[in-house]
This record gives C-alpha cells, sequence and structure tokens, in this order.
C-alpha cells in the first residue's frame, strides 16, 4: 500500500510547489526575495529518517527521480535539481545515523539539507549562466528566506506525516523490500 | 573498503558527465521538446489544473474581501472614466469602419495589428524564480505554438516559451534577456514615432531595458506607453507593453536607453490571452527573425 502511497504523496507535493507562490500575498512574492519551496527533498528527509531502514537508499532514487520531474516541469534546464536533490539526500543519509529521529534532528537536518540543495541549484545556475547574482545577495535575498520559509513548512508537515511514516515502518516489519 | 570508496568515486564521477551533458543539451537551442517531457509537462499540468481549481476559488474569496475595502472610491473614479470613454467609444467605432473601408480600397485585408486570440488560465507558476515562467492550460492542440505573445487585459506579460500537446510554458517579461526581444515603438504624430528594441529586464529596478535605435524624435517624457511595434515578424503590433520611467544615454553617449515599467502585473496572472498573429498579405517579414527566438 504505502509502495503507491508515498509516491503519490511525493507527487502532490511537487504539484503543490507549482502553486505555492500563488497562496503567498503578492507584495511578498513580488519583492527582492525569493522563496523556493523544496517540499519534495523535505518530504523524502522524513521519509528517510523515520521510515527507510537505516542501509536503504530507496531515497536517493526517489530524489532522483522527483527532481528530474521539477526539473521538466518547472525550469526545463534537466539534470540540476535531479542532482542536487540525490547528493543531498545522500549526505544527510549519513548524517543521520549519528543524531537520534526525533523532531529537533528533523527540522535541523531539514534545514541543513534545503539549505544544501538551494546552494547546489544556485552554484548550477551560476555557472550555466542562468542566474547571475553576487553571492552576498543571494545569502541575504534567497538563502535565509528559503531556509525559514522551508522550515517553517517543516514543522507544519512533520505532525501530519511522521506518525504515518512510522506506522507503515511497522506495519512492513521484518518482510518487504529494502530498497522501498 | 578500497573498492566502495572506488565505486562511489566512479559514480559521483559518471554523475557530473551526466550532469553536464543534461545541461548542455536543455540549455541548446531546442525547437521543440522531447516527446518524453512533453509527455510529463502534460501529466502534470493535467493534475494541477484539477488542483488549481480549489486553490484558485479560496485565494480569490481573500481576494475579493480586500477590493471589498476599495470598492467605494474606485466606483467614484470608474463613473468618471465611463464618462469619457462614451465619447471614445463612438470615435472609435467611427475609425474602425473608417480602417476596413480603405482597407478594402487598398485590397490588403489584414495588417500586422490583427490577430486571433487564445484564451488561457494560468494552472502554476514555477517555484525557481530564476525562471520566471508559469503554465497554462492551452497546447499545441488549441494552436499554442513557440514564440507567440501572451497577453492580459492590461497588457503583455511574455511569450510562449515551449508548447506540449495540452499545456504550454509561458516566458514572463521579467524573464526576458537579450535573446528574446520585441521590437517596440512609442507611437507620435505624423511618422515621429520612436522605434526600438526591448533588451532585457533590470532585476534591480524591476523595468525593461528598451533601446532606442531609430535616430528619431528623442526628447521622451516620463509615462509614455511603449507598445509592439510588429516589425520583428512575430509579436502583432499594438499590444501595450510598458510606460517609460526614466531615460538614460548609453555609455558611449550614441544610442539612448530608456526604463519601462511592464503595465501588467507579473504576479498576480489568472487568465491570459495568447496571441496569435494573422499572416500579412506581403510576406515580407523574415527581416527581423531573431525576434524572441
Amino acid at each position: 500500500m504505502n509502495r503507491i502511497l508515498i509516491p503519490f504523496l511525493l507527487f502532490l507535493l511537487l504539484i503543490l510547489e507549482g502553486i505555492a507562490l500563488d497562496l503567498l500575498p503578492v507584495s511578498l512574492v513580488s519583492g527582492e526575495l525569493q522563496l523556493v519551496p523544496h517540499w519534495v527533498l523535505l518530504c523524502l528527509i522524513l521519509k528517510m529518517m523515520f521510515f527507510d531502514r537505516e542501509d536503504a537508499n530507496g531515497s536517493v532514487i526517489y530524489g532522483f527521480v522527483f527532481g528530474f520531474l521539477i526539473d521538466v516541469v518547472y525550469t526545463g534546464v534537466l539534470g540540476v535539481y535531479m542532482f542536487s536533490y540525490a547528493l543531498v539526500i545522500y549526505i544527510m543519509h549519513g548524517l543521520i545515523k549519528v543524531l537520534h529521529a526525533n523532531f529537533y534532528a528533523a527540522t535541523l537536518i531539514g534545514v541543513i539539507g534545503v539549505v544544501l540543495a538551494d546552494v547546489f541549484i544556485n552554484l548550477m545556475y551560476s555557472v550555466a549562466g542562468i542566474s547571475e547574482v553576487v553571492w552576498n545577495d543571494y545569502l541575504i535575498y534567497r538563502m535565509l528566506p528559503t531556509a525559514l520559509a522551508n522550515g517553517l513548512f517543516l514543522v507544519f508537515l512533520y505532525p501530519l506525516l511522521v506518525s504515518r511514516f512510522v506506522k507503515w515502518k511497522e506495519q512492513r516489519g521484518s518482510g518487504g523490500s529494502a530498497y522501498f | 573498503m578500497t573498492f566502495f570508496r572506488k565505486k562511489r568515486l566512479f559514480i559521483l564521477l559518471i554523475g557530473l558527465i551526466v550532469l553536464v551533458a543534461m545541461i548542455g543539451y536543455s540549455l541548446r537551442d531546442r525547437e521543440d521538446l522531447t516527446t518524453a517531457e512533453q509527455f510529463i509537462k502534460d501529466t502534470v499540468g493535467w493534475s494541477q489544473s484539477i488542483v488549481h481549481k480549489p486553490v484558485d476559488y479560496v485565494t480569490t474569496v481573500f481576494e475579493n474581501i480586500d477590493d471589498l475595502r476599495n470598492t467605494y472610491h474606485e466606483n467614484q473614479l470608474l463613473r468618471e472614466k465611463i464618462a469619457e470613454y462614451k465619447s471614445l467609444f463612438y470615435d472609435v467605432q467611427k475609425l474602425k469602419e473608417e480602417n476596413v473601408e480603405l482597407r478594402e480600397l487598398l485590397e490588403k485585408k489584414k495588417s500586422i495589428r490583427s490577430y486571433t486570440p487564445i484564451q488561457a488560465s494560468v494552472i502554476s507558476r514555477s517555484p525557481e524564480q530564476w525562471m520566471d515562467q508559469v503554465t497554462i492550460n492551452k497546447g499545441k492542440q488549441d494552436g499554442v505554438s513557440a514564440n507567440m505573445a501572451v497577453i492580459t487585459s492590461e497588457g503583455m506579460i511574455g511569450k510562449v516559451e515551449t508548447a506540449s500537446p495540452f499545456t504550454s510554458t509561458v516566458k514572463l517579461l521579467s524573464g526576458f534577456d537579450q535573446f528574446s526581444r520585441i521590437s517596440a515603438t512609442i507611437a507620435r504624430e505624423e511618422g515621429k514615432d520612436i522605434f526600438g528594441m526591448i533588451e532585457g529586464y533590470d532585476e534591480k529596478t524591476g523595468n525593461l531595458v528598451f533601446k532606442i535605435i531609430e535616430e528619431s524624435d528623442k526628447d521622451l517624457k516620463e509615462d509614455e506607453l511603449v507598445f509592439s511595434s510588429g516589425m520583428g515578424g512575430v509579436f502583432p503590433s499594438g499590444l501595450p507593453i510598458g510606460n517609460v520611467k526614466e531615460v538614460k544615454p548609453d555609455q558611449y553617449g550614441l544610442t539612448r536607453t530608456a526604463f519601462v515599467e511592464p503595465v501588467a502585473d507579473m504576479y498576480d496572472i489568472n487568465s491570459v490571452i495568447v496571441v496569435e498573429r494573422e499572416q500579412t498579405d506581403d510576406n515580407n517579414d523574415d527581416s527581423e527573425k531573431d525576434e524572441a527566438s
């Protein structure tokens, strides 16, 4: 069951990302601030912390696939989100082994993940010549607001998802696939 | 241990090569998207149009409450405007009739002003804000194709970047660069029109950069309306683009650059019109093919 539900959930978040900016007041979006939703990444990080086995790499593959979808649907520059998400989830996978899986750790990992992914994305865009922004400006106008907004969203997402992930993990028990 | 290290390094390197290849491939001047991309875009677009409806409903309710507060003031203003429009409407009607008659005399039915409108609504906006693009719910099946101009009731907002069968991606004016130019004009009396090109967008001030190429009358005033001129052969003429905010000479003092504030709101877009330029009778529009390409 959760084999279908998790991709569906990620797909739903992917769709909602496209509507996210309509929900915010225009004055906030039209200014210099850039708020970029990385909801798919946040959901994958939660899944990795509370659902995956310790040695499973399924989330990296999910990051790869859904990052690619974001590239195709929203940006048209293929590969940028795909590799950033996959790489960040891989790095975070190494990092969560030293932390207990609780709310504070999830927030910390989530915010670090979002910041890392956004820096990677911006780095690739500036190499490709799409964004021409000074790194100082990037820090103030994009990275900080993005990290804050996504952190808030994570706090909102945590109670909705984590209990389900834990339940599914128990249901799965010892059997089932080690990867997804 | 060494085996795993090597494997990881190997994957990372292969990944980097694939990444560079993919970015290079997608940044190339592509005529059309691959079938897979079109399919993904249409599928996601279809699901978005379902989700978008209730969300749109909720946001409009909030907007309506917000609007209610200004209603009285706006109403008074609009009443005054309507009185002006009545006489203007009569004039326009007469001019239109005259225009049709004259065209028939000349046996030149279509001008570069005429276009076929395709109504569409916005279903999503790219969360990546470097991109400045939105998705609309009309595609190739409805007659949309790449490089068509997109307008709202206020004025021009952008052009179609790519079209899939059922959805298409619109690049907003705020994402325009020197590769997507618009030939534009400021209308003056007696052939003293000012011509130029919109050559990009200034992020800092939020204005379009309008380079005046014609050595014509140069005393630009603020708040003059800039229209598309239709000279580029891609967009029809007469689409309002923006108001002149500031005029500056360029660094060599040879040409002058006007900063133009777009008339249409780039952030609060719901329904748009895709403008398909009708083929003019005299097909001499291969002069400036590079417009909007």
